[in-house]
């Protein structure tokens, strides 16, 4: 995919949010298309087939989780979610119906950037890859195996499966409640503790300080991520 | 029984006159008046029944003696009414039985005539007099009362330092004095509100008319007065220095089940339960005791109101010039660069314009700090945000802080003491790291960039302990608890910009986990801030409601 051609659909109802974002993403050769409220943003994303959302949880009409949601119904276009502060809930409410990141205001447009691209990344080389690599994280997911500079780790099977959700998503965020359901299966969603321990002991086997992660990164009051070097 | 069933009194216990109590409708029940009339007629017929069998060896003019013991002893527990028909049927009665010829009104001896006159005066005599000492003490029953309850309810008074609560009291005391409905309807704003009252008291729109009617004229109104008088209460100013303060209610208890269907009978019966003069008396001085305690809980409460104000609009005008210096000066800084930027690039070099745009852009970073502080304490104070605690590794708060804070930690010596063995503890995580982030930007603001910052955590007794420590000038002598009051800088400097709101959300996010904060200096130099969080199941964990 040729980042040249991108095309990318703003949606937020801020004009001057708007104008900042277009001049900054034609700047770079994207394509952009606008909507200032949910309705025109499904209707562009029918019309306009854009290659990722940049979608504002605040519009007039009706607010982003519900565009989100709409919008999963039948596409699974990467979105970006924009959020000011203390919206957690929102946003994890986001997360969870679909939504594949998010960007608390004010940001900047080289933040931006590097959520698109670790996004477009994903969609260009889908979970068919065996192996994932980051730094000196080595995952082969056709053997179960996991090496840390350069050396084999013995995972409890929760702990691979847990690891493996966060590699084959490496970059996005996953809601406590979308590791617990991938990982523990459905009804699991209120046992975080799971979650907690479980992020705990993989972090000790694979990070050097645990205090410091490399590798797995806290979204606080959200969930966890594999950061990735893109 | 039927007149009974729908008698309004203020007590629906039957209670003799001669108690010295201080009941509205305290008269005896109509059903009742005809009893000590009963017993004068059974004590003659006992006193002749015993005087019977004595006709024949005793003289009937010393019989006479016990019909005047009669007299005597209904004079005493009957009233005079009652005495004066013992005298009267004693007088026959002798006359029939005693005096010869027997069982005839006739008078064989004319001499038993004057025994006749004398038995009757006497007895009329001893019933005035026994009557007028039994009213002396009555009333002297009476007012040792009132002056009893109007002490306890003086007392009761002093010690109330709401309206409400003065409210509450009189109410109680009305209640338990005239065994009535009682309401105080305070005023406010000019208007009359009901505070509150029994549930017993019938407050509907004639009687709120009545009540409204005596708080616009200063006079009673109600039962027994001249206003309102088909009013099923009595309502009597709160007459206070300041005007009138309030309505004092009280109600006959109503011994009707349904008020509304038994009105006619109610406003009949009602009639017939007036207050008397003195309990008129007593309820004024009630009223007046009342007004007296409202006027001085609104006297202290203005006193105190006034110098509250005084304090808060210090703090309000101190608040306001920081919060607009501050939020200006970074504005000024990127208006000023941008208006370059636009007006004069011509002129600029690239150097220049590199300069101007960074400025631009840190002045807007600082600007976001200062507002997301802003509003972060007023989400904390308002409680807004409420704090969701989860069980949480030390670990992965540290994590978080470093996360956040990412750039301004490079080149800096991080001394980290957080053991791998420490128990979770709950917390809400975005908001601690917060109060960490807080922390630690202080300290790397503070101290020089060539010294080491410690960040040490401990299990102890208390719960989890969160310290960090930095090697920067300290806290000034007695500044210990002043830096965690809003817009204070111990340390004022030209290089060091801050908004004086990260102390103080830091305390608000602690507090709001029921945990504490303090600042100390540490031994050769430097300063220290603790935290204590309540460990997991700690029993006074947590105020669930963050409020700072």
């Amino acid at each position: 995919m040729n980042e040249t051609e991108l095309r990318v659909l703003v949606v937020d109802d801020e004009r001057a949010i708007r104008r900042f974002l277009r001049t900054s993403l034609a700047a770079k050769g994207y394509v952009v298309f606008e909507a200032t409220n949910g309705a025109e943003a499904l209707e562009s994303v029918v019309r306009d087939r854009p290659d990722v959302v940049i979608l504002d949880l605040g519009l007039p009409d009706m607010d982003g989780t519900q565009v989100t949601a709409r919008l999963r119904e039948w596409s699974r276009l990467p979105i970006i979610i924009l959020s000011v502060r203390d919206q957690e809930a929102d946003k994890i409410a986001a997360l969870d119906a679909g939504a594949d990141d998010y960007l608390t205001k004010p940001f900047g447009v080289g933040e931006l950037m590097a959520r698109m691209r670790v996004i477009l990344r994903r969609i260009a080389h889908p979970e068919s890859e065996p192996v994932f690599s980051t730094q000196s994280l080595v995952v082969d997911l056709a053997h179960r195996l996991v090496r840390v500079r350069g050396e084999e780790v013995q995972l409890t099977p929760t702990e691979y499966d847990l690891l493996r959700a966060l590699v084959t998503h490496a970059g996005k965020v996953l809601t406590h409640q979308q590791l617990l359901r991938q990982v523990w299966g459905m009804g699991y969603e209120g046992e975080s503790h799971l979650l907690r321990v479980n992020i705990s002991n993989l972090r000790q086997k694979i990070e050097r300080n645990s205090a410091r992660p490399e590798y797995i990164i806290t979204e606080p009051g959200v969930g966890y991520r594999l950061r990735i070097e893109v | 029984m039927v007149y009974n069933s729908t008698m309004a009194s203020f007590d629906n216990r039957p209670v003799l006159p001669e108690h010295g109590e201080l009941h509205l409708g305290g008269t005896p029940k109509r059903a009742h008046r005809w009893r000590p009339y009963a017993y004068s007629v059974g004590l003659v017929a006992v006193t002749t029944l015993v005087g019977l069998p004595l006709r024949s060896f005793i003289d009937p003019t010393n019989l006479v003696m016990l019909y005047l013991l009669a007299v005597v002893l209904a004079a005493l527990r009957l009233g005079r009414n009652p005495a004066v028909l013992v005298s009267l049927l004693g007088v026959l009665a002798f006359d029939l039985v005693f005096v010869p010829p027997y069982n005839t009104f006739a008078v064989a001896d004319a001499q038993f005539v004057l025994t006749f006159i004398a038995l009757l005066g006497v007895g009329v005599l001893i019933s005035t007099l026994t009557a007028q000492a039994r009213e002396q003490t009555r009333a002297a029953q009476v007012r040792t009362t009132q002056t009893r309850t109007l002490y306890e309810l003086s007392r009761d008074l002093s010690m109330v330092l709401d309206p409400a609560d003065a409210a509450r009291t009189v109410m109680a005391h009305i209640e338990r004095v005239f065994h009535g409905n009682a309401t105080v309807l305070l005023a406010t704003g000019g208007r009359l509100e009901p505070t509150l009252h029994n549930s017993g008291f019938v407050l509907d729109g004639d009687e709120m008319q009545a009540a409204a009617w005596v708080y616009e004229q200063g006079q009673p109104a109600g039962l027994g007065a001249e206003a309102w008088g088909a009013a099923k209460g009595i309502y009597l100013p709160l007459n206070s220095t300041q005007g009138v303060v309030g309505v004092l209610g009280l109600q006959p208890v109503s011994t009707v089940p349904n008020a509304r269907e038994g009105s006619e009978a109610a406003v009949s019966a009602g009639r017939s339960a007036t207050p008397t003069p003195e309990q008129w008396r007593l309820l004024e001085a009630f009223a007046s005791l009342t007004a007296q305690a409202l006027t001085r809980i609104a006297l202290s409460r203005e006193a105190r109101q006034a110098q509250l104000l005084r304090e808060s609009e210090k703090l309000q005008s101190a608040l306001l010039s920081s919060i607009s210096h501050d939020l200006r000066t970074p504005l000024a800084s990127i208006t000023g660069a941008l208006s370059s930027l636009r007006d004069d690039a011509a002129y600029l070099d690239e150097t220049a314009r590199t300069l101007l745009v960074n400025t631009a852009w840190e002045q807007a970073v600082r600007l976001d700090e200062l507002v997301g502080n802003l509003l972060d304490i007023t989400r904390l104070e308002a409680g807004v945000r409420k704090v969701q605690p989860e069980l949480c590794d030390v670990q992965d708060l540290v994590g978080v802080v470093f996360e956040r804070l990412g750039r301004r930690l490079e080149g800096r010596d991080l001394v980290l003491e957080v053991p791998d063995s420490l128990p979770p503890v709950p917390m809400d995580l975005p908001l601690m790291a917060q109060a960490l982030v807080n922390l630690l930007d202080n300290a790397l603001k503070y101290s020089p960039a060539d010294q080491p910052i410690t960040i040490r955590a401990e299990a102890t007794e208390a719960g989890l302990q969160l310290t960090v420590a930095d090697r920067g000038p300290g806290i000034p002598e007695g500044d210990a608890a002043r830096i965690f009051d809003k817009f204070y800088r111990a340390w004022r400097s030209a290089e060091v910009t801050g908004t004086g709101l990260g102390l103080p959300i830091s305390k608000g996010i602690v507090e709001a986990h029921g945990g504490r904060i303090w600042a100390a200096n540490q031994a050769g130099g430097g300063a220290t801030f603790t935290i204590i969080l309540p460990a997991a199941g700690a029993p006074d964990l947590p105020i669930l409601e963050a409020r700072a």
